[in-house]
């Protein structure tokens, strides 16, 4: 398979092409991925980094789990080091994991549930009475942040800063106006969050508390070695970018989905219990993260077949693996079903670290929403708009209810 | 039935001791640990279910 490693050409009908592509795979994933399943196995010359993109359910199980062939060393939301632990590989990669498993484990998150509820009804209070509201900007974008924000032990002052500073890594091509001018925002702002990263680091030092932040400096490697300054830097860094936007517009993926189907919402409604797996099915069905961070092929190797050339960076489609048919069930969407395996969070080494904060989120606001607002829908005269990034969503979800129909008090 | 949990795939997912908890729990990194190897009846089912729901498929449930 030949593969060039370019970057992007700032050619305006590619930009157009990618454009097209990007809005059919948000819009309408389950008949994109399935024609381009159609194709073959994997996709190349669909998004502006040339990734191979890897679509079959067993091909991306392969890619996550073969960590020999498959390296995750490569450059990541404009960071110049590795971001840790996403941008490190096996050995070395496990042992940070061992450290900063325990400061996300399931217990950790139940921990910080109350201050989840707290944070969801605080938002939901500001506009139940109107009856209407901007989902995404109402709560699904400030509820990942305020949780962020205190999982970290930092002011929810300073969520302003934060929520510029993810846009800048996560859509640094919309905020700049073009996919190069993109690149270059992200790589001139990452020192100023690792500056800030750094400041915030030593105050803790000198203040230690019950916050993530205490818990790396505390943490100490087999044989007794601290986390210096800059691992931590480095570990908070990819916090920032892969624990904000990805609750998000899981949140808004799962709302829209409930806004348009009312049995599945009166289910939940009668029965918050079927809560859990409704989620989880939707994570499966929707994927709001398409693909997994990309992985760099080591050696020569092979993928369905498909000769694979040592360098080639690959793409592996989650979202595509998710609704593979060849694995029973999985192209059609059922939240009544018991679990559907799925790859939502990636598999492998590399399973997403906050799986635990974010499933206690998603829970969190699914609960607390239903329980105050059961009946709602879209607003009226509104089409949904999908975001058209791979990271998938809708950035100004509107919905509708009846005041009269809403739990205005929340009850302890 | 006799349910087995290879360790060396599981990379704490959390789907076998969320379905049940009285089967399987967490270690401190979120990693789990069988409780029971031995199921029957309901037991059987919900372990049956953990290891459909396993990303990794580190559960196994034979017999």
């Amino acid at each position: 398979m030949a593969y060039s490693d370019t970057t992007a050409a700032g050619d305006a009908a590619e930009e157009a092409r990618f454009a097209e592509i990007a809005y059919r795979r948000s819009t309408n994933p389950v008949e994109y991925f399935t024609e381009l399943r159609a194709q073959g196995p994997l996709a190349v010359g669909h998004n502006p980094r040339r990734e191979v993109e890897v679509l079959n359910r067993a091909d991306v199980e392969a890619v996550l789990r073969n960590t020999e062939v498959w390296s995750n060393a490569i450059p990541l939301m404009g960071s110049a080091e590795p971001v840790i632990p996403v941008g490190l590989d096996p050995p070395v990669h496990a042992e940070y994991r061992r450290l900063l498993d325990p400061a996300f484990s399931p217990r950790r998150m139940a921990a910080l549930a109350p201050q989840v509820t707290a944070h969801a009804n605080r938002l939901i209070d500001q506009f139940i009475a109107a009856g209407s509201v901007d989902f995404s900007q109402a709560l699904a974008v400030p509820l990942p942040c305020s949780t962020f924000l205190d999982l970290l032990g930092i002011e929810q002052s300073e969520l302003p800063r934060l929520l510029y500073w993810k846009d800048v890594m996560i859509h640094p091509a919309q905020l700049a106006g073009s996919f190069e001018a993109g690149q270059r925002l992200a790589a001139e702002t990452a020192p100023v969050i690792y500056a800030y990263l750094y400041q915030t680091i030593a105050d803790r030092r000198g203040k230690p508390g019950d916050d993530v932040i205490s818990r790396l400096l505390e943490a100490r490697f087999e044989g007794g070695r601290a986390l210096s300054d800059n691992e931590i830097a480095r570990c908070l860094f990819q916090l920032i970018g892969a624990g904000l936007d990805t609750v998000t517009i899981s949140l808004e993926c799962i709302f829209t989905y409930l806004a348009t189907h009312p049995a599945d919402r009166q289910m939940i409604v009668d029965d918050p219990e079927t809560i859990n797996n409704l989620i989880e099915e939707l994570l499966r069905w929707e994927s709001p993260v398409q693909p997994a961070v990309p992985r760099r092929a080591t050696r020569d190797t092979e993928i369905a077949g498909c000769p694979i050339k040592a360098g080639t960076v690959v793409s592996p489609l989650v979202a595509a693996a998710n609704i593979d048919p060849a694995v029973p069930g999985a192209d059609s969407v059922d939240v009544r079903r018991g679990d559907k395996r799925h790859l939502a969070f990636g598999g492998g080494p590399h399973r997403c670290l906050g799986s635990h904060l974010a499933r206690m989120e998603l829970r969190v606001v699914v609960r607390e929403w239903h329980k105050r607002i059961p009946q709602y829908g879209l607003r009226e005269g509104y089409d949904v708009e999908w975001n058209c990034s791979r990271l998938r969503g809708v950035d100004h979800l509107q919905l509708q209810w009846d005041p009269a129909e809403t739990v205005t008090e929340v009850s302890a | 039935m006799r349910v087995t949990l290879d360790a060396s795939r599981c990379q704490g997912h959390g789907r076998c001791y969320e379905i049940a908890d009285h089967i399987f729990t967490a270690d401190d990194w979120g990693h789990s640990e069988l409780l029971q190897a031995a199921v029957d009846g309901k037991d059987a089912e919900l372990a049956a279910e953990a290891a459909r729901a396993c990303p990794e498929q580190a559960v196994i449930v034979e017999g």
